[in-house]
């Protein structure tokens, strides 16, 4: 039995020698987001956004002394040792830059791995403020923070709705937990009461016993900080079957065209805080007409992970190498006008918001709100 | 043709149709109203086309006709063999652990990082293998555990500043308390109740990481947890100690092996110590072996721990290395592949089992090539390895036939 | 009041899904004693198979003219299909193993649960997909209270499958050969029964109610997901053993406690711990009771 162990060990220890890093002249960009598992649809999401970046770079003449530009899409899992070994594998590939990960959880330990080989990784997705916060040089967040969110959440809450009384839900992960954190401290500060903050798990399907008890509560708002379109579209289903007649706010990470795939009626009236997306701008034209016909329509993280890999490949671009720090260098300068929003990067990594509230209407998402001017469009 | 075969073809017939008919609803039948064929023709001609390749060659395989091809690789076979037979055990064991030692300085980054996953479940199938193969109690909520272990040295590193190696030993302890705790409820259960009643207790662990906010810092996880870090010795200014942090992946992986050798050697004389006998006897006949005088109260309670202690460690470790944990590394889907290391491997055997490991923590990353078809891949190679070794790829050798091994 | 009726109704909603779904894990357990990871996943295609089905007829104008009709033909179609479907696994996967380790078996579920589910992303997208939403619309209303007609037809289907399921299994000669092949499987083909045949009618059986309860959820809830089956699932084998493994009235009594427990729990003490409370008193009945609310007694059963 010995004997046959040690074969197979030899076998497989040498099935990892093969791994080895596939050399040419493409230049190749890595991605890691949950392509498998309960977060796959998100996850795809980026993956998609950033092969239509790139599709779009190649299609404008691609970058100078390179053939072609690969994306190598890496499955996380939202799993840390998933995701470290993902990291672990973009690094062997030579990868330039890495768009992702989509869980803060992932995107943490990988861009420890990913820093300590200099390459530059920039997250659509993962909005704990440890992510930029660990002071690493090469990390970089395209999403916008929870803090920039709440403020224009607080702002419609009190400005425009003016209620009095808001009920908060969140299903229990980083971002949803730590935006409705915030959206309590911006409540407190502008003196509109929190009735309650309740917490819902991701993944739960049945939220009743959570709407009764906020019909019995009445508020004048419900705010629900929810991790993904899919628990969003059941909420709000449910929601208009308890009969809530309370107005709802949603945020970014739930702006997705499957809610109102899903929620249909229900999704009427519903209200997000997302960034403001100027739709005859060029920018975002380009962005949605290559997606549309690469993936069909985009979502939420798509745009931001459209953003990511067009930033990183522009910087490159004009960077005219690799060098991490020339790619740093560009990137921290850069000033453009992405598919999701206006870009500028801060010292931290961070970059500029401009949320705006926008309601579905019919069978879309329209801008309703301006919070820097509180009115409405 | 040999005689038979006719049959086969006939099944195989009908599987294919079977397939077809379960395969067109799902790729055929659209949303817009509209009936398609062509991609179930592809998808299905595809899979026929596989398993009518495999189909052949296990024909080929009973036939006559390979003996062509078969006569020189049962030569090489025999030769390779018979070379095994020349070198004592002792000889493969030095290859194995030198294979294990260079390991490092043959490999990049990737294969290093994957290494250590390896090691580390390899640590977590043996620990579960107390609970499982040995005391033969089945526990689905294993993971618990190591976020046990896990969360221990992160608390203890970010606010007591512990090092890695004074909190292994406190990792191990608290492991084991919470095995207790756990084992404690379920002495009077068997099988499959058992099994949920440990999924819930591993279930509940995991959503006290994600709920209790001034523990465990919840969702967001906890930062900042310290390298395994040693007193080496400095020579640059005057002879001196210095305190290094080991975060680069080779310190990492002979930690890790450190630590798994450990496990081995441990969970080796615990097999084949009174205890381990005695584990075995409540495996087989719970009632004879408490009629024979085995506290059965105290040895499962004992195995519960011990399996913990190892889980326990493994989390430190893995804290350690990631130096972040947060709940999502301690779901069920986790117990589960454990679990599968242990029964895939072969339970009881401690080569089986870290050849289970291997197969499981490797094979997903291989088919890392294929992107979306990687977990469907993994699920389809899981059950064709239960069907083909059913016992475990090295089964262990003394499961119920301990008579007959004496006579031998 | 108000509060605690509404609170007990939306309980008893969910503890019918949940029973919906234990009542077929508990059929194929009975008989091969086999966790079946799958059967969460048998729940799923039967939700999407439903959708499917459904939303083809939507865009052909059917739904809008035969609506019950076309609802009643999805059902069985798609009862049919994960029946097919868990034949098809039994014999692949369970099969083979038949005399093996019974935790050999439950690896082999377990890599079809993940084959399963992949398959169903593969082919259907990791969208959610949406359900029409004719049949979720109507309220009855008292007052502040609000019961939808799905919840009625979501009780009422779970109670009478239980009754239908118990005639068939105490009652008709296949019932008969079902418990004859749960107790002595060498017995019972010694007697001219195929116990064969009857393991693979039983888990075409489970799967056909898996199915039910998937249609159904998708009706309720008003979408799927290639991933919704494997929360219940656990949660189905949950309240089966709650009730006692095998034993059908218990699988659903099982069912309405989880439930109850998971809503009162949300409601009244804390949401985010409603599944700790959930397998806390499912711990702590089976430390009362080691075989479940309504199991018998089971023999040295060993893994």
């Amino acid at each position: 039995m010995k004997k046959r162990l040690a074969v197979i060990m030899i076998a497989l220890v040498s099935i990892l020698f093969c791994i080895s890093p596939a050399m040419a002249k493409t230049l190749t960009i890595g991605t890691m987001s949950p392509l498998t598992g309960p977060y796959a649809a998100d996850g795809n999401d980026i993956a998609n956004g950033a092969k239509t970046a790139v599709a779009i770079i190649e299609a404008e003449g691609g970058i100078p002394g390179y053939d072609k530009i690969e994306v190598v899409s890496q499955d996380t899992a939202c799993d840390p040792r998933q995701a470290v070994a993902a990291a672990n594998k973009l690094v062997n590939l030579g990868v330039v830059g890495v768009v992702g990960a989509y869980c803060s959880s992932s995107t943490i330990p990988a861009s420890e791995v990913l820093n300590e080989e200099d390459i530059p990784m920039i997250t659509p997705a993962s909005t704990n403020e440890k992510v930029t916060e660990r002071g690493l040089p090469y990390m970089f967040r395209v999403c916008g923070r929870d803090d920039d969110q709440s403020i224009a959440a607080g702002k419609f809450i009190k400005n425009y709705l003016k209620a009095k009384t808001v009920y908060i839900v969140d299903d229990k992960t980083t971002y949803s937990q730590g935006l409705a954190e915030n959206v309590a401290k911006q409540c407190e500060k502008l003196g509109v009461s929190v009735v309650s903050h309740d917490h819902v798990n991701q993944g739960d399907k049945d939220f009743s016993a959570v709407l009764t008890k906020i019909k019995r509560a009445n508020p004048d708002m419900l705010y629900m900080s929810l991790q993904n379109s899919s628990s969003g579209s059941l909420m709000a289903i449910q929601a208009k079957r308890f009969g809530l007649k309370c107005a709802i706010l949603a945020q970014d990470a739930v702006y997705h065209p499957q809610f109102i795939n899903i929620a249909k009626e229900a999704a009427q009236g519903v209200y997000f805080t997302f960034g403001y997306v100027d739709k005859t701008k060029p920018s975002y034209q380009k962005y949605y007409e290559k997606y549309k016909a690469l993936f069909g329509e985009p979502g939420a993280y798509s745009a931001y992970a459209y953003d990511s890999a067009y930033v990183l490949l522009t910087a490159i671009k004009q960077a005219k190498s690799t060098d991490p720090a020339k790619i740093k260098a560009e990137i921290m300068g850069m000033n453009i006008q992405g598919a999701s929003k206006p870009i500028k990067f801060f010292e931290n990594g961070d970059s500029t918001a401009n949320y705006i509230i926008q309601v579905v209407k019919g069978e879309e998402f329209v801008p309703f709100w301006n919070p820097e001017t509180g009115t409405l469009y | 043709m040999i005689p038979g075969s006719k049959h086969i073809w006939k099944k195989y017939a009908i599987a294919m149709i079977w397939l077809l008919v379960l395969l067109w609803p799902l790729l055929g039948i659209h949303a817009d109203g509209t009936l398609t064929f062509s991609e179930t023709w592809s998808v299905w001609i595809w899979i026929a086309g596989v398993l009518l390749g495999l189909l052949m060659l296990v024909l080929a395989h009973r036939s006559s006709t390979s003996r062509m091809v078969r006569a020189p690789v049962a030569i090489a076979m025999e030769k390779i063999n018979r070379l095994g037979k020349v070198m004592p055990g002792k000889v493969w064991m030095v290859l194995i652990i030198s294979v294990s030692l260079l390991f490092p300085f043959l490999t990049d980054r990737y294969a290093q990082d994957v290494a250590i996953n390896v090691l580390v479940y390899v640590c977590l199938g043996l620990g579960l293998n107390i609970v499982v193969g040995l005391a033969g109690m089945l526990d689905l909520g294993y993971i618990a555990f190591y976020g046990v272990g896990a969360y221990t040295y992160a608390l203890l590193s970010i606010h007591y500043q512990f090092s890695f190696w004074l909190s292994l030993p406190i990792a191990a302890c608290f492991a084991a308390i919470a095995g207790c705790i756990i084992g404690y409820p379920t002495l009077r259960m068997r099988g499959d109740y058992l099994a949920i009643v440990t999924l819930g207790f591993g279930e509940i662990v995991r959503i006290i990481l994600n709920n209790w906010m001034e523990l465990t810092n919840g969702p967001n996880g906890i930062l900042g947890i310290n390298a395994p870090g040693l007193m080496l010795p400095q020579f640059s200014n005057g002879i001196g100690f210095e305190y290094i942090y080991l975060k680069k992946l080779h310190y990492l992986y002979y930690i890790v092996l450190l630590l798994c050798v450990f496990t081995v050697i441990a969970v080796h004389r615990l097999n084949f110590s009174r205890i381990g006998r005695a584990w075995e006897a409540i495996r087989e006949d719970e009632t004879v072996a408490e009629l024979m005088g085995v506290n059965i109260f105290r040895l499962k309670l004992l195995a519960y721990a011990m399996g913990a202690v190892f889980g326990g460690l493994a989390g430190a470790f893995f804290a350690a290395r990631m130096r972040f944990v947060s709940p999502e590394s301690f779901t069920f889907i986790e117990s589960a592949m454990v679990l599968a290391m242990v029964v895939l491997g072969g339970m009881g055997s401690i080569p089986g089992i870290i050849l289970g490991a291997m197969a499981l923590i490797v094979l997903p990353e291989l088919f890392r090539e294929v992107e979306l078809y990687r977990m469907l891949a993994f699920g389809a190679a899981m059950t064709v390895m239960m069907l083909f070794r059913p016992k475990g790829l090295i089964p262990a050798k003394r499961v119920g036939t301990r008579s007959e091994e004496r006579e031998g | 009041m108000e509060f605690f009726i509404q609170q007990t109704i939306n309980g008893l909603t969910l503890g019918g899904i949940y029973a919906l779904i234990a009542l077929g894990y508990t059929m194929v357990y009975g008989i091969i004693q086999l966790i079946n990871f799958a059967h969460g996943e048998f729940f799923a295609a039967g939700g999407y198979l439903g959708v499917i089905l459904l939303s083809f007829l939507v865009s052909r104008g059917y739904l809008e003219t035969h609506p019950w009709l076309c609802l009643g033909g999805s059902l069985v179609l798609a009862m049919a299909y994960c029946a097919a479907l868990a034949m098809a696994v039994e014999k692949v996967a369970y099969k083979p193993l038949r005399f093996a380790s019974r935790l050999s078996v439950l690896l082999s579920a377990l890599g079809m649960s993940i084959f399963l589910q992949n398959g169903l992303m593969l082919t259907q997208g990791v969208y959610d997909k949406p359900y029409p939403s004719i049949f979720s619309h109507g309220n009855i209303e008292f007052g502040n209270i609000t019961v939808s007609y799905l919840q009625i037809i979501i009780l009422v289907a779970t109670v009478s499958l239980l009754v239908l399921l118990n005639i068939l299994v105490f009652k008709t000669r296949i019932g008969k050969a079902m418990r004859a092949t749960a107790q002595d499987k060498v017995m019972t083909s010694l007697l001219g029964i195929s116990s064969n045949r009857i393991i693979s009618i039983t888990f075409a059986i489970g799967a056909a109610l898996a199915a039910a309860a998937g249609i159904m959820v998708g009706l309720y809830y008003g979408s799927v997901r290639y991933d919704m089956g494997f929360v219940p699932g656990i949660k189905a084998f949950a309240a089966a053993v709650l009730g006692g493994i095998g034993n059908i009235t218990g699988a659903m009594l099982g069912g309405l406690i989880i439930g109850m427990v998971e809503i009162y729990g949300a409601g009244y003490i804390s949401g985010q711990y409603k599944d700790v409370f959930a397998f806390i008193i499912l711990i702590g009945v089976l430390y009362f009771r080691p075989t479940g609310i309504m199991g018998e007694n089971i023999d040295d059963t060993r893994i």
